[in-house]
């Protein structure tokens, strides 16, 4: 099948046999099997990596490197939630695992794809290609902090394997900027590597949560995303529904309440949420919010991504004008995990960008937030007049 | 879309056969559209469905017959409903990605410019110049009142002594407020290598030409930095 793109600059095509079609491909048989002619460089895991197995939807098992992690940050964590990364991180210092955090890092750009369209596969998976080399090179495994991300890189590294002809223009692109193109053995969502952490950390909880509810908002891009490569577990749901984040929740001692709409997605649109606000306020409200109050009555909605965390808390505000008076605060599932082992709800979480209150939940907990509010006011005192930042880590 | 006086088309079939010629063409269109039994379930678990006169089993019927007349009435608003969920693609039976179709067809329609995409992308151009430009997507001095007024009074924490309370995140990375995190500037000229290549921001200057020169002043300033 000879196939040329539009713009000419890339000559794609599939030479991939499909025996029960896409999704039923275990790629990680296939990529090892491209590796073993020679046709790709794959980035393995190693001991230095402690990895987890987990088994995805179809029993597949798949390993999760727990240390010697290369953050992969999310454009929106990092701009508008900061305490979602903070907490990841804060809790990988918990443990005295390592990890680099560095500037040498792009966005996946599939947000704008999604968006926008104003990319192509070329290009996502040469931004893929490039962000994976760059962990390679530092001998790091990366791990993904965004669903989209996550989606995405799946998507590209199947892509990557299915097509010959890709491969070779993302190749082409990596030697011109000075790289190549090694694809990671697993594709993991910091979501995974809570899920296989969740006992770790809740040996180290300091507050009981059997009075507490938790509802579940799985993102999209994390299991409708190339469903096969996400992580379920025949005890969460009877491995009926993705596994993470309920399971961390559960090990941690919460209630998790299970509410008719849990398969919508949260109103994000990728295009909407910036453009037409309307309708992601309108599905915020009447097909996530209400359900989880009014069937569950949550005390907290546990997100895994950055879109669905931003647009589930910042649209609650405005259905108060049409009369909807159900609220919950949001936030990700990492950053209930770090808040319930005693992170700051400031300083580390950093709650307080988050405009649905969140307040009552740490106080349900028992979390002194207002003490936590003083010392976080004092610390920024002290930065304005000069102090230096207290870091997770050093910046080399 | 070009229309006459009474509100019909007046596209040239030839035209409209090349769109969707240039679709099939694409090399992923044959693995996300496949058999359809039309029987409805992405349209049933379709989130944007609910809001939109939209449906992933009308996209799907209308790739199968190969009109191309049909597949022409959704180049304009009707593809950009979609949420790229891909709810579709995780329930359907037949393993069709329907969502995945869209996103072949909307990278027709802004490769080609339509006015409909330059449309429905114009409030879109911040974005894209942070992300093509910078290397990230979003950034803490974006969230403004006057900009996201529907997020409440509490929004306006977010901007407000903005340049301390990043400091005082501790992660080194994120301590700036004019990006989501401090992009080096030798992983900013990788990306406008990879967007080069890849036709990137070629796509841009067909979408919106006054951005992509935005875009391209700061890409030189950069690269020759």
């Amino acid at each position: 099948m000879e196939i040329r793109n539009r713009l000419n600059l890339a000559n794609v095509g599939s030479d991939y046999i499909h025996a029960a079609g896409r999704k039923l491909e275990n790629m990680h048989d296939h990529l090892l099997e491209l590796e073993s002619k020679g046709e790709v460089k794959v980035m393995h895991i190693n001991s230095e990596n402690r990895a987890k197995d987990a088994l995805t939807l179809f029993g597949w098992k798949k390993l999760i490197p727990t240390n010697k992690i290369w953050h992969h940050k999310s454009c929106g964590q990092c701009g508008n939630i900061p305490g979602y990364p903070v907490s990841l991180l804060w809790l990988m210092n918990q443990f005295g695992l390592e990890y680099i955090d560095e500037r040498n890092q792009t966005s996946c750009t599939a947000w704008n794809y999604h968006g926008s369209a104003t990319s192509n596969p070329v290009g996502l998976a040469s931004v893929a290609a490039r962000n994976w080399h760059r962990a390679y090179e530092l001998g790091y495994f990366p791990v993904n902090h965004c669903a989209t991300t996550f989606g995405d890189y799946k998507e590209m590294r199947n892509l990557l394997v299915e097509n010959k002809e890709l491969r070779d223009e993302v190749k082409r692109i990596m030697h011109k900027i000075g790289r190549d193109l090694v694809i990671p053995e697993y594709i993991i969502h910091y979501s995974e590597w809570v899920h296989v952490m969740r006992f770790e950390i809740a040996k180290i909880k300091k507050y009981d949560l059997g009075h507490v509810t938790v509802t579940v908002h799985p993102a999209c891009h994390t299991y409708k995303m190339i469903p096969e490569d996400c992580i379920y577990d025949k005890d969460i749901y009877a491995g009926k529904r993705t596994a993470v984040s309920t399971g961390v929740a559960l090990a941690l001692g919460a209630k998790v309440a299970d509410y008719s709409t849990w398969y919508d997605c949260c109103g994000f649109g990728f295009r909407h949420i910036l453009t037409e606000r309307e309708t992601s306020r309108s599905f915020v409200m009447d097909r996530k919010i209400k359900p989880m109050v009014r069937e569950a009555n949550s005390d907290v909605c546990l997100t895994q991504d950055t879109g669905c965390t931003t647009t589930l808390d910042k649209n609650q505000w405005i259905g108060k004008a049409m009369g909807y008076t159900e609220q919950v605060p949001v936030m990700a599932d990492v950053m209930f995990a770090a808040l319930v082992c005693g992170a700051d709800p400031y300083k580390i979480v950093q709650l307080q960008w988050h405009t649905t209150d969140w307040r009552p939940l740490c106080e349900k907990i028992g979390i002194d937030w207002k003490k936590s509010e003083e010392g976080y006011n004092a610390y920024l005192e002290e930065l304005k007049a000069g102090g230096k930042p207290q870091n997770l880590y050093e910046y080399k | 879309m070009e229309y006459d006086e009474k509100g019909v088309s007046i596209v040239p079939l030839d035209f409209k056969k090349e769109i969707f010629k240039e679709a099939r063409k694409d090399f992923r269109y044959d693995e996300y559209v496949l058999g359809c039994l039309n029987c409805g379930v992405c349209t049933g678990g379709c989130p944007p469905h609910r809001f939109f006169d939209f449906s992933p089993r009308i996209v799907l019927q209308n790739l199968k017959t190969k009109d191309p007349e049909l597949i022409w009435t959704m180049m304009d608003e009707y593809i950009w409903a979609c949420f790229q969920c891909f709810t579709c693609a995780m329930i359907c039976p037949f393993l069709n990605n329907p969502g995945g179709a869209i996103a072949i067809l909307r990278e027709i329609a802004v490769r080609r410019g339509f006015e409909s995409a330059r449309k429905v992308l114009k409030p879109y151009s911040r974005v894209l110049l942070k992300l093509t430009a910078y290397g990230n997507q979003l950034s803490p001095d974006m969230i403004q009142p006057d900009f996201f007024p529907d997020w409440g009074p509490d929004i306006s924490y977010a901007s407000a002594d903005l340049k301390v309370k990043r400091k005082a995140i501790p992660m080194p990375t994120l301590q700036i407020t004019n990006l989501s995190w401090d992009v080096s500037p030798e992983a900013m000229k990788e990306l406008y290598e990879i967007f080069d290549e890849s036709g990137v921001f070629k796509i841009i200057e067909a979408v919106d030409p006054s951005l992509y020169e935005i875009i391209m002043d700061i890409v030189e300033d950069v690269r020759s930095s």
